[in-house]
């Protein structure tokens, strides 16, 4: 009977921390930085924060392309699957991006890259974020 | 917001280090760790783009 509840205990647990980790990993895929913050690692949560933050505003600052969803080419949705790993950033991003994409000149294209590398950085530490929130590491 | 208008040595440095320090901090546990693992990550993006560009050279003209 011991046994039993003992188990059953430890299944309610596994089922709460899962719960927790999923959203700590929802969290840290929303605002970079926030699910380490949730954990209390605070130089990586402030770490992500600003490097996610820096590539994406200055993407945006050099005029990058920021993807949508709403087109033909299967690149592109791609593209935008890479950016909307920044989370709310990316909407950030998009309103400072006021005068449009312009890929005409490198800066253009090097900014789009810098967008792309801050979602898919974003994704790699929300990943972590979860993996940590599970005990796997730290 | 004013266009940021960066070189393409100052495009590749500003990519390296902001990538470099993320991955440091998310794949290393120790501060030392994290800035040897950066400053080594860092040291391979510069080195790997500077030697693709050389080998390109030939081909641009």
């Amino acid at each position: 009977m011991n046994d039993e509840t003992t188990a059953s205990e430890q299944s309610v647990r596994t089922v709460h921390s899962d719960r927790r980790a999923a959203f700590i990993a929802l969290a840290a895929w929303l605002v970079p930085g926030l699910g380490h913050a949730l954990m209390k690692m605070w130089g990586r949560a402030l770490a992500c924060l600003l490097c996610v933050g820096a590539l994406l505003l200055c993407g945006a600052g050099m005029r990058g392309n920021l993807f949508t969803w709403e087109t033909p080419d299967p690149f592109s949705r791609l593209g935008f699957i890479a950016d909307a790993g920044s989370g709310l950033f990316y909407w950030v991003a998009r309103s400072v991006e006021v005068g449009g994409p312009d890929v005409s000149h490198s800066d253009g294209d090097y900014g789009t890259r810098l967008i792309a590398a801050a979602g898919v950085l974003n994704l790699l530490a929300a990943l972590h974020a979860y993996e940590a929130a599970r005990g796997r590491k730290a | 917001m004013t266009p940021l208008r960066l070189s393409h040595w100052q495009s590749l440095l500003l990519f390296a280090f902001l990538v470099s320090i993320a991955l440091g901090v998310l794949s290393r546990r120790s501060p030392t760790e994290q800035v040897k693992y950066a400053a080594r990550s860092l040291f391979w993006f510069l080195l790997i783009a500077i030697g693709i560009g050389w080998l390109m050279y030939p081909f641009s003209r």
